[in-house]
């Protein structure tokens, strides 16, 4: 769909998801590496547990759909090379320091000169101005910074991110989207723009706009083990059943209220809890909570009720239930059990990608399924410099003497 | 004169509600498209009934969370199972570029509205179907939150401590994903079919698009068998790492060594010269190994400091701290203030509203927030007499006939 988009992907792990969303979409993405292959090929986890540049599981995972080039940029004649090419690109995607690619004079201002239409995306901790522009990051730091992580944890301890680090990946899939609004804007004005990422601002979304709490003179949300504070009330959300854990929503108002009638609908069915239970107002029974009007010990008391039936069921049977009676329960899957959920099979989505070793990784499949052009995994992440003579060769113009010489002066 | 707004051109019948759905369409109004949001008059979108409530009232226009997800949208209500209703709907297809909707898979095939049906009304159409599971397979019914896929796509064993049962993700964590995969796909479209003209349908699993989130541990669970559970906040690639008691009610700082100059800039820091010199610490290896020690070390400094002064000095130094914001926090954030992350816009019945401000900047056509979202019902007769060019008459009709609700 993007085939006439020509991307040049200039960014480190910060980055590597926006391109790689684009390539998905069709774009013809060039990954741009440092000579030797990005640092990113050092960071495991790693195939068969074996360091080694083709290994990195994190480096496979977001650099599909790319082709791959070398190229030295603190070396005037790899920059030279890197304005040739941002002259013929669409979009240019990096992820440095604010500062750093306009010491090289490779920043949007000094691109747009060569290339008034180039869509130039910036993916950085907190934007490319401001006070904390400087600051030194890292995963954690931006979930700190963005009002996330102070929610999740259990509430007698510190604070505590998701193991798998996801503030970037945040950030890098609001930059695809951005440079796509970009792109679309060129089509009808025929120029380019520089998108600026904060991964502050784009892992804040995952906050739900408790951000506005203070703001609107509300009570603030805090952090509990398996669920949250909102205000008094405790709503969990990770319940123990008979064989693991399950994810449950029982809550209140005009909307969710219906669900958790019908839960308790359910149970009363089953013989599991009071007339009094079946008969109360679950849709006005959040507001009652907040005015006084219902002692917060009586829903504790429901709570206990619920977590009793769910104690004599399996994650099976409740998923079940759940899907009979329109519930909104759903089972805590491991890593293996999403591999093995069948409605995951059932589409089809898992795709395997062949490694250089032989053997072939799974990949979670497309993250949409678009009529008009699906999305394919049509090349595994590139190994280092595997296009070079492609793309610099081939689509540049540079003879084979011209490439030998590049690479003896360590510029691909 | 500002340049013409980035999607201008571009008409949206949305048909998205609670959150992972009109987080696309929210961007695509702060860009400038025209975005109709349609509500239904006998359910109630369950964002409306989330906090924070304004004040602490729960009220129908009063959810923060509601004005954040839908600034700049015109909202109608409209009585599905009106006939009247159904024939304002063709008019709207009929305008539009995009349809949108996040229903479980049979709502809009039972109104006549699945994408067969649209193509027929206009063969150019796109349109979007963003729910939990996908369009198909078993659990393509199964409906819900996005607490629920995350629950199934596993991200809730990624959160915990090693000796708890694991705390899991905040609230809908899926919600927070989606909407990013479905604005690049939607936007896809919109660019492809101003080239060919085509329009398409897009099927949008809310799990498929948050399991890109989860590609290492898939792809490393299939090829070496790992396991992931909880690991509280261990990181490989840095040590010290951790979340730091500050002085004060729930205060904390988030600290993360990477390099050796890092480690031996926050002892001198923290006034403990001698853990740099302890060879235990000298080394990354080392420090990773006996990480409590220094955990223990650098609580017992932390824990008198405000977390602010801690963040200060420690990126005077260049180590990677940060306060852990709450909410009282993001509101005075010189950063965030610095971009105009906050914005007051306006709101039809509230007068003044605050909601979040577009999450990446563009340089030369600015994202601009400045209506709120739309009270219930608020745009019935802007939609109907302005965009459709309805006469009075026929609107009146229509709201005898109770289309409107």
């Amino acid at each position: 769909m993007l085939s006439r988009c020509r991307v040049l992907d200039l960014s480190t792990e910060r980055g590597f998801l926006c391109g790689q969303i684009l390539g998905d979409l069709g774009a013809d993405v060039i990954k741009v590496e440092p000579v030797g292959g990005a640092p990113a090929r050092g960071i495991g986890p790693f195939v068969n547990d074996t360091p080694g540049p083709e290994n990195a599981i994190g480096w496979r995972a977001f650099n599909r759909n790319k082709r791959g080039i070398t190229l030295n940029l603190e070396h005037s004649e790899g920059r030279a090379l890197l304005r040739r090419l941002a002259a013929a690109a669409d979009v240019l995607i990096e992820s440095e320091n604010p500062g750093a690619m306009g010491a090289r004079a490779l920043d949007y201002l000094a691109l747009r000169d060569l290339n008034p239409a180039l869509v130039y995306v910036a993916i950085t901790p907190f934007g490319q101005t401001g006070p904390k522009t400087g600051y030194v990051d890292s995963d954690l730091i931006v979930m700190a910074a963005g009002g996330v992580l102070i929610l999740s944890g259990d509430e007698d301890r510190a604070p505590l991110r998701m193991s798998v680090p996801q503030a970037y990946l945040h950030a890098s899939a609001d930059a695809a989207g951005a440079a796509l609004i970009a792109y679309y804007e060129r089509l009808n004005s025929g120029a380019g723009q520089q998108v600026d990422v904060a991964a502050q601002e784009s892992i804040g979304l995952a906050g739900q706009s408790t951000a506005l709490a203070a703001m609107v003179n509300s009570d603030e949300t805090r952090r509990m083990a398996g669920g949250a504070k909102m205000g008094p009330i405790r709503i969990p959300l990770v319940w123990q059943c008979k064989d693991g854990l399950v994810s449950c929503v029982f809550l209140f108002g005009a909307a969710i209220g219906v669900f958790s009638r019908r839960l308790i609908d359910h149970m009363f069915a089953q013989g599991a809890c009071s007339q009094a239970m079946k008969d109360t107002d679950w849709i006005g029974y959040g507001a009652k909570l907040l005015s006084g009007e219902e002692p917060m010990a009586n829903y504790e008391r429901c709570k206990e009720v619920i977590a009793a039936f769910f104690m004599g069921h399996t994650k099976a049977e409740l998923f079940e239930a759940a899907r009979a009676n329109n519930l909104l329960i759903a089972p805590i899957a491991t890593i293996d059990d999403v591999r093995e959920n069948p409605q995951f099979a059932a589409r089809e989505y898992w795709r395997t990608v062949p490694h250089p070793s032989g053997a072939s990784l799974t990949y979670p499949g497309p993250f949409a399924r678009l009529s008009g052009k699906p999305i394919t995994y049509r090349r595994c992440a590139p190994t280092v410099g595997e296009h070079n003579r492609e793309v610099l060769g081939g689509e540049l113009g540079l003879s084979s003497d011209a490439l030998a010489d590049l690479a003896r002066k360590g510029i691909i | 004169m500002a340049a013409k707004m980035a999607l201008a051109d571009v008409k949206v019948l949305d048909f998205m509600w609670v959150l992972a759905g009109p987080g696309i369409t929210r961007s695509l109004a702060d860009y400038g498209a025209t975005v109709v949001r349609v509500e239904a008059v006998t359910r109630t979108d369950p964002v409306r009934t989330v906090g924070p409530f304004k004040d602490n009232q729960v009220t129908q226009e009063g959810s923060a969370l509601w004005w954040n997800n839908n600034a700049g949208k015109y909202g109608i209500t409209l009585d599905m199972a009106k006939p009247g209703a159904r024939a304002v709907v063709h008019d709207l297809v009929r305008w539009a570029d995009v349809v949108t909707d996040s229903f479980s898979p049979k709502a809009m095939k039972a109104w006549d509205l699945d994408y067969p049906q649209l193509r027929k009304i206009k063969p150019d159409i796109i349109m979007i179907s963003s729910c939990l599971m996908g369009q198909t397979g078993p659990l393509a019914r199964f409906a819900g939150f996005g607490n629920l896929a995350a629950a199934l796509c596993g991200f809730y064993n990624l959160v915990g401590w090693p000796d708890r049962t694991p705390s899991g993700p905040f609230s809908a964590y899926t919600d927070y994903i989606a909407p990013r995969f479905g604005l690049a796909a939607l936007m896809a479209a919109l660019i492809h079919r101003k080239l060919t003209g085509e329009g398409q349908y897009i099927d949008q699993a809310q799990a498929e698009s948050a399991l890109q989130f989860l590609t290492v541990p898939i792809v490393d669970n299939a090829v070496n068998g790992s396991a992931y559970n909880p690991v509280a906040n261990y990181d490989a690639m840095h040590a010290p790492h951790g979340v730091y008691p500050a002085a004060g009610d729930d205060r904390w700082v988030a600290i993360a060594c990477r390099t050796d100059g890092q480690w031996r800039a926050l002892c001198a820091a923290i006034a403990q010269p001698g853990l740099a010199q302890n060879p235990r610490f000298q080394t990354f290896a080392g420090r990773q190994a006996d990480r409590a020690a220094l955990d223990l070390a650098i609580s017992e400094w932390s824990r008198h400091l405000d977390p602010h002064l801690i963040e200060r000095t420690l990126q005077a130094v260049g180590v990677a701290a940060h306060t852990v914001q709450n909410t009282f926090d993001l509101a005075a954030d010189s950063q965030l203030a610095h971009r105009d992350h906050f914005v007051e816009v306006s709101h039809g019945t509230l007068g003044k509203t605050s909601v979040e401000n577009s999450r990446f900047k563009l340089s030369r056509t600015p994202a601009r927030v400045t209506r709120g979202a739309p009270a219930l019902g608020e745009y019935n007769q802007y939609v109907m007499g302005q965009l459709l060019g309805y006469s009075e008459d026929r609107v009146s009709e229509l709201a005898v006939e109770g289309i409107f609700g």
